[in-house]
């Protein structure tokens, strides 16, 4: 019997790709978007395919790009570099899709950038954040922050606004952890932050006992810990348990209601730098963050946000082009200044995102504001 | 002090270790297979731990029932997957584990969601103070649970009948057969114990970060087989002995060598270093 669900499973597993929008009619613009729909990511990978859908939803509702509908083409990478290749090449040649988006980590999103660029097909990555992603060439364009960028604003918002000098880091071991702990040191020195020692652990890891002790050992004022809401959420909860009550300050991969939900009480007063205001006023945040909890049925994450956001770029991107002509919609993306869920969205020359960083913390049991990093030069991506 | 502390958190990893790492070597033991499965009925411990208690306040009742049906999937795992290739050579047991656990990894995310569960009211957290050092109650538990559970099974196969029909079936299965020991019904009770005992060390580490995923047998998949290596394949002392060190070198490792190895790094590090000075890991096996 489990033999046999377990065949029905994967026979279901492989049935991709998985159409969705509301018409497979000839003459609809298709996007291609590849995310990790299964395996360890797919948790990232369900919130973003939910928040491209409602892009896609929200553009033909208001009548698509210039009388055409938009469809999406999704398909699995299970955030494997390795998969993203194939998928790539079928989203191009295969199902020919003008766009491209990537809802999926820096791995994957690397690999498919290469195929996209050298296609000559725009491509946006919605949130995963290694530098060489824009750098495969001037087709390929990124919504959200680097990694660097946001650890640079992390160092602002523990040295100048919670003005906590004696701090410790705790780095989460792949190019998101890393990269952030790399901004981070970077700025440190100019906003008087003493880092008096820093710890590693495995994507993997849920059980924290000897950083725990150690932290607690060094008797820090602050501690800058990287880390997605799976790994966060047991960390904050047994830095707490321990007794350790210094601000905790995090990032967008604590964004999710799930965090909350992990850490419990602890999670009340954790900081972090994101891209997605939840008290935010601004129309079109607001909007989707109401539309995307009644059609999801659950609370809005960051990855969310920049998935819906990329879209919005793509489908901006596609009404001004006027044509489906990749060199017209590149310039077009280019040329992007579109409000979306995630702030105000315009591009330098490598393709990076220039927007202010949010700073939500948990009150309450919800993510709230805390403040708002606007600072042009700390925050200046890299455009070469 | 710290060294202190991080002593005792390398002995609750290690009992952790140990009671997830039993059910394997039991099962490598009797039947020479290397039941990468376990790792997911050790994830479906925990899930159905957490169901249970969320839907009826009693984490006493969740721990009692999960083993209990766990404990019954692992005999199903045995009668449906393993008694039908027992003839082929251990490989073929090998890769279908292998299909069975990545199997339930995504059985488990189409059920219950890929972002994981979490308990209503997460219950032992309280703070328990030994001298200077704070341990939670869910850390104390696991290291009780370990003892107990782990001395329970050592009474019975040393010293009832079950338990010396069991060990003469792992000796020498055709023998034990010819003495008219029922070798079917002590390979059913062999997984009905070890897989019991995943289900109890699910819920406990589910407790310790009150999140029940997936991908959680991920990590005890190949770790408890680094340690039933080390404890010399199909030797209980060994795998207990092997489980405890292991805790114990992980613990400091993360805090003195974990920014060039990282802590599932160092389980195979010290599984190559012990293995090129005892071939036969720490305890000879069989």
């Amino acid at each position: 019997m489990i033999k046999k669900l377990a065949l029905i499973v994967l026979a279901v597993g492989f049935s991709i790709p998985v159409l969705s929008g509301s018409s497979h009619a000839a003459d609809t613009i298709k996007i291609g978007f590849n995310a990790p729909l299964t395996g360890f990511a797919a948790s990232d990978g369900k919130s973003a395919s939910e928040g491209a859908k409602l892009a896609v939803e929200q553009v033909n509702a208001a009548g698509g790009i210039n009388g055409k509908l938009l469809e999406l083409v999704i398909y699995d990478d299970q955030a494997k570099p390795a998969q993203a290749i194939p998928i790539a090449n079928k989203l191009i040649g295969q199902d020919k899709v003008v766009i491209g988006v990537s809802g999926s980590y820096s791995g994957p999103t690397r690999s498919a950038a290469g195929v996209f660029q050298e296609a000559g097909i725009p491509y946006i990555a919605a949130y995963a954040i290694h530098p060489d992603i824009t750098r495969a060439g001037n087709y390929v364009f990124r919504t959200s922050f680097l990694g660097q960028i946001q650890g640079r604003g992390g160092a602002k918002l523990v040295g100048d606004i919670l003005e906590k000098k004696n701090v410790v880091i705790i780095t989460l071991q792949n190019d998101f952890g890393k990269s952030l702990a790399a901004g981070f040191k970077s700025k440190a020195a100019d906003f008087g932050i003493k880092i008096i020692n820093e710890y590693e652990y495995s994507i993997k890891d849920r059980q924290f006992g000897s950083i725990v002790a150690k932290v607690k050992a060094d008797n820090p004022d602050a501690i800058y810990a990287s880390g997605y809401y799976f790994t966060a959420g047991p960390l904050v909860s047994q830095l707490r348990a321990a007794g350790v009550t210094v601000p905790i300050i995090g990032q967008e991969g604590y964004d999710s209601q799930k965090f909350i939900e992990i850490a419990g009480p602890a999670s009340e007063g954790i900081i972090i730098t994101t891209s997605l205001d939840r008290d935010s006023d601004v129309p079109e945040t607001r909007n989707f963050i109401d539309a995307f909890e009644k059609r999801a049925g659950f609370k809005v994450d960051m990855v969310a946000a920049s998935a819906h956001t990329a879209i919005m770029v793509a489908a901006d991107a596609l009404k001004r082009a006027g044509s489906t002509d990749p060199e017209a919609l590149r310039k077009a993306i280019a040329a992007t200044n579109l409000k979306a869920s995630t702030g105000t969205i315009s591009f330098n020359a490598l393709g990076e995102v220039m927007k202010s960083v949010q700073n939500q913390v948990v009150k309450d049991g919800n993510w709230h504001r805390h403040s708002v990093i606007d600072d042009p030069a700390l925050l200046a991506p890299p455009d070469k | 002090m710290l060294h202190l502390e991080l002593l005792i958190q390398g002995l609750i990893y290690g009992s952790m270790y140990a009671v997830i790492a039993v059910g394997l070597t039991l099962v490598y033991g009797l039947l020479r297979i290397l039941h990468v499965a376990h790792a997911g009925l050790f994830a479906l411990g925990a899930y159905l731990g957490l169901l249970i208690t969320n839907a009826t306040g009693s984490l006493v009742l969740g721990m009692l029932s999960s083993a209990a049906l766990v404990g019954v999937g692992g005999m199903l795992i045995y009668r449906l997957c393993y008694q039908p290739i027992l003839n082929r050579p251990p490989h073929v047991a090998l890769i279908a584990s292998i299909g069975l656990f990545i199997a339930m990894e995504e059985i488990f995310r189409l059920i219950f969601g890929p972002y994981g569960l979490t308990y209503q009211n997460p219950p032992l957290q309280s703070q328990i103070a030994l001298g200077e050092i704070h341990l939670r109650a869910a850390e104390l538990g696991m290291v009780i649970a370990a003892v107990v559970l782990l001395g329970i099974l050592s009474y019975l196969s040393q010293s009832t009948r079950i338990g010396i029909a069991w060990r003469a079936t792992v000796d020498d299965s055709d023998m034990a057969k010819s003495f008219g020991i029922d070798t079917i019904k002590v390979r059913y009770l062999n997984f009905f114990i070890g897989s019991g005992l995943a289900a109890v060390a699910g819920i406990f580490i589910s407790l310790l970060s009150n999140l029940v995923e997936p991908t959680m047998g991920g990590v005890p998949a190949y770790k408890a087989l680094a340690i039933i290596v080390l404890g010399g394949l199909g030797n209980v002392k060994g795998t207990l002995i092997a489980s405890l060190l292991l805790g114990v070198v992980e613990a400091f490792g993360t805090i003195y060598i974990g920014s060039i190895l990282d802590r599932d790094a160092i389980a195979f590090a010290f599984l190559i270093v012990v293995l090129m000075i005892r071939p036969q890991g720490l305890f000879a096996g069989r």
